[in-house]
């Protein structure tokens, strides 16, 4: 039925006057000529409505009437979401087509006060440096930082091994804004691996508008909330990159004529982070842990929307271009990654102690490699060659053979259990393996038998 | 109340609809530098062409309920309020000529040098729809430039995105040329697009090329600054969309965008004109889009064809990290930065190993150029690094070993010290690093 007729087009915002009166924000709309051209409503005055186009407009027609498709975008609500590729309104792009056995509306509300459980258990991911220095808990949100080409990836795909692994749980990953290319190139490595029946992918990359690239976000969650809510699982959920999100929000707020703030972000960016963030969250049926990849625009740490999406976040793991380069893979930086589960009532006294205290051991190491530069290691003292050869046997144990790298490496991959790394951890510090060769640290599992 | 004022407007609108005299042309209202608002025009289409008598010709740019906004592509002659505006019933698209081939062109199917139009014109829309994520096969296979520094440490893949970024006279343009030139007998069509460079350089470059002999498949698309400024906005668009009916065909094509830094300056240009709201240092939201939906269109199809794209950006003071520098890095896949210093120091050219990056990396190299270049990339930034700490000290009092150390870095550095228009083959560039090989025995 016709609702009404399009009197404005200025890019992606559209202005329908309407016919009828059941029209209502969130509605989706296409051109009765040509339903390629598709808009969602954003705002209505009693005799029309702004709306906000899913794709191009270029050759969208004024006056041509426009009729009413469905009262929001819908994504497949079901089993059937494994192993496939969408896009950002939830059409299979993989060349299969879905059978659909139920659809859901992608905007939903937030999980309520009532219903967040902050006391889930502690997810183990089986990777030690991940586990000893920030562990996961199930609902978790957390920042994952880092160059191009340090292995993002590959942790990506060891974690959803693992995680699979470990309690049979699925994941979502969400390219928001990001390379096409890295998207098809994750595909087929996780075709490869034998990954892909265990995951769905949602993609709006950065050449699709805005509009396309916000959505990619919330077709995601509500795959991730199937299967929390409906499976009970541990979800983990990938978003690669949440500022990608925030960006496309502000190109739709300039191009609605809204008022911005600083550096063009709309006013209420912290109500739209919120509304992704809260719904990712841990409840009595199920939990979604997510991994956020976070841009950082113009190397400016302090930009409002990178404040703010931090401010979200329980923890971070930081990759290091430097560490890659030592070969010592995962490449994470252990001074940045942390979480909020690195407290003494949390995790325990014990591990607490160890985190300082490796802490403390490779801080001094780090000093020490510069002194050992320009004076040589035999003018250290005896402590401090202690610390020095500790320190490195250190590194290396926190290296680990990925189990999704097994093709490349020739290593098996190794799930370690933590109190099996609390237990080497301790045997370093404490002098146990002071003779043992610190080569036989590097890429192994646990080291105690 | 709402249905009065309904059927009020729906009155008008058809009233309007059913007058034939202005169901396609309209009148012109107020003029700007290089849009015009036009009443009438009641049935366009976003993108249709239209032309202003004879005066003028653009594209329906905005919709409004009253009026259309046309921005404006060429100006022959000055336009007035109350001129006539027809809408031609078609999207605006761009001309292409297959002769085109070693000349140098503009959007709009004129020959520059000759000074006239070609004969056998085709339409060329200005963007097409980005090619699916599942047509895009891997980017493996390598794209040489005939630089030692590039395809031995930073090598570059048909269908990657490579910037190059340095400062004003560091040698980025001279890259894309060696690049260009360097593809002679290797089937792949060159297209060079300057945006905003002056018409001496564009000379320059024409001259250079042809005199190379690479005039055979090459294309110079250019657009200056003295045209109007939407023409500098499409032309890259444009190339692209050339680029991507030849990649279609199974081609594979280089396109060399020199430089993005001045399209976003003619970008915030139209966009402040247009009243778009400012965002960070004055460029519009869609800054990031507008360069990311132009990047994207460079891939390896699953059918063959390629298009790889070297962008050029323009940065101040070496610096990087500003605004259009870090959006730009965050769409290629790579960069080579080109640093002043360098340039003045001799090391030519002057890429900053530190600071450049190749995503693909390996991906894209044979057995023999990986090896080799891994070695060579990490003796390479050992010895910067040393030499860095280093950089004050008397090197005879150094011991034997760093001595040795420095000697041989900097041997691997000169090595990789190439002048313009020199390109060496892979098997040259392996032989120049056959002492590191050996030495590792």
């Amino acid at each position: 039925m016709v609702v009404g007729k399009i009197i404005s087009i200025f890019d992606i915002s559209i202005e329908v006057i309407l016919s009828d009166d059941s029209v209502k924000i969130g509605d989706i709309l296409v051109s009765q000529d040509d339903n390629n051209y598709a808009f969602e409503v954003v705002s209505i005055n009693n005799v029309s409505a702004t709306c906000i186009s899913l794709n191009t407009t270029r050759g969208l027609k004024k006056g041509s009437s426009v009729i009413r498709l469905s009262d929001g975008i819908e994504i497949e609500y079901s089993d059937k979401i494994l192993g496939r590729v969408f896009d950002s309104y939830g059409s299979p792009i993989d060349d299969k087509t879905i059978e659909s056995v139920n659809k859901r509306n992608i905007n939903h509300g937030t999980v309520s006060l009532k219903d967040v459980d902050v006391s889930a258990s502690i997810l183990w991911t089986g990777i030690k440096v991940i586990d000893f220095f920030a562990p996961l808990q199930k609902g978790f949100r957390m920042g994952l930082l880092g160059g191009a080409g340090v292995g993002k990836t590959v942790l990506i795909k060891e974690l959803i091994h693992n995680v699979y692994a470990s309690i049979n749980a699925n994941a979502i990953f969400v390219g928001a804004g990001e390379r096409s290319r890295e998207g098809k190139e994750l595909y087929e490595d996780m075709k490869e691996s034998n990954l892909l029946d265990k995951m769905s992918m949602v993609f709006g990359a950065m050449g699709d508008n805005p509009v396309s690239r916000s959505k990619s976000v919330y077709a995601g969650l509500t795959m991730a909330e199937y299967l929390r809510d409906e499976k009970s699982q541990d979800v983990l959920l990938f978003i690669d990159n949440i500022y990608r999100f925030m960006q496309a929000k502000s190109e739709i707020a300039t191009e609605l004529k809204q008022l911005l703030i600083e550096n063009g972000y709309p006013a209420d960016m912290a109500n739209e982070i919120s509304k992704i963030e809260e719904r990712i969250s841990s409840t009595d049926k199920g939990s979604i842990t997510s991994f956020q990849a976070i841009y950082i625009p113009a190397d400016d740490y302090n930009d409002e929307a990178v404040q703010t999406i931090t401010s979200y976040m329980d923890g971070q793991i930081v990759l290091d271009r430097k560490v890659a380069e030592l070969g010592l893979y995962p490449a994470i930086d252990v001074f940045k990654s942390t979480s909020k589960l690195v407290d003494v009532e949390k995790i325990g006294e014990r591990h607490f102690k160890l985190i300082e205290e490796v802490l403390r051991y490779l801080t001094r190491y780090k000093e020490l490699e510069e002194i050992i530069a320009i004076l040589g290691i035999e003018e250290l003292s005896e402590e401090d060659k202690r610390i020095f050869y500790r320190s490195r046997k250190l590194r290396y144990y926190f290296s680990q053979p990925m189990f999704v790298a097994e093709p490349f490496t020739n290593i098996p991959g190794q799930f370690v259990k933590i109190e099996d790394v609390l237990i080497d951890v301790e045997n370093i510090l404490n002098g146990v393996y002071d003779n043992v060769d610190e080569s036989k640290f590097l890429f192994i599992g646990k080291y105690h038998e | 109340m709402d249905d009065i004022i309904t059927s009020n407007l729906y009155g008008t609108v058809d009233s309007i609809k059913n007058n034939n005299n202005v169901y396609n042309t309209g009148k012109v209202i107020k003029v700007n530098d290089y849009n015009i608002e036009v009443t009438g025009l009641n049935d366009v289409s976003f993108y249709e062409e239209v032309n202003i008598q004879e005066k003028a010709s653009g594209y329906v740019f905005g919709i409004y309920p009253d009026r259309v906004i046309v921005a404006l592509v060429k100006i022959n002659e000055e336009i007035k309020p109350g001129d006539m505006v027809y809408a031609l019933k078609k999207e605006f698209k761009c001309l292409f000529s297959l002769d085109s081939v070693g000349k140098v062109i503009d959007v709009f199917g004129n020959d520059l040098i000759a000074g006239k139009k070609f004969d056998n014109l085709i339409e060329i829309s200005v963007e097409n729809k980005n090619v699916p994520l599942m047509d895009r096969g891997l980017v493996k296979r390598e794209m040489l430039t005939g630089i030692t520094g590039i395809d031995l440490i930073y090598p570059i893949g048909k269908g990657q995105r490579q910037l190059i970024i340095g400062d004003k006279k560091t040698g980025k343009t001279q890259i894309c040329l060696d690049t260009i030139v360097n593809q002679k007998d290797k089937n792949v069509l060159c297209i060079y697009v300057a945006i905003g460079k002056t018409k001496k350089e564009v000379k320059d470059i024409y001259y250079e090329l042809t005199k190379r002999g690479a005039a055979s498949y090459t294309i110079i698309i250019a657009s200056f600054h003295d045209e109007l400024p939407t023409r500098t906005y499409l032309t890259p668009y444009v190339a692209l969309s050339i680029a991507e009916s030849f990649m279609m065909q199974s081609y594979d094509v280089l396109v060399c965008l020199d430089d993005l830094k001045k399209h976003a300056d003619i970008y915030r240009q139209i966009s402040l004109a247009s009243k778009k709201t400012p965002g960070r240092d004055a460029y519009p939201s869609d800054i990031f889009y507008t360069h990311s939906r132009l990047l994207e269109k460079g891939c390896q199809h699953k059918n063959g064809g390629s298009i790889t794209i070297l962008p050029v950006v323009e940065t101040k003071g070496g610096d990087i990290t500003d605004y259009i520098s870090t959006n730009i890095i965050s769409i290629c896949d790579g960069q080579i930065v080109l640093s002043a210093k360098n340039f003045s120091k001799g090391e030519k050219p002057a890429i900053d190993y530190g600071l450049s990056v190749s995503r693909l990396g390996g991906n894209v190299q044979d057995k023999m150029m990986k090896k080799v270049g891994s070695k060579v990339r990490i003796e390479l930034l050992t010895y910067l690094d040393v030499r860095q700490i280093y950089e004050l000290a008397n090197i005879d009092e150094m011991g034997e070993d760093l001595q040795r150390r420095l000697r041989e870095g900097k041997k691997i550095l000169d090595n990789l010290v190439q002048y313009k228009f020199s390109p060496k083959t892979k098997q040259e560039m392996i032989d120049s690093y056959q002492f590191l090989m050996d030495q590792n025995k």
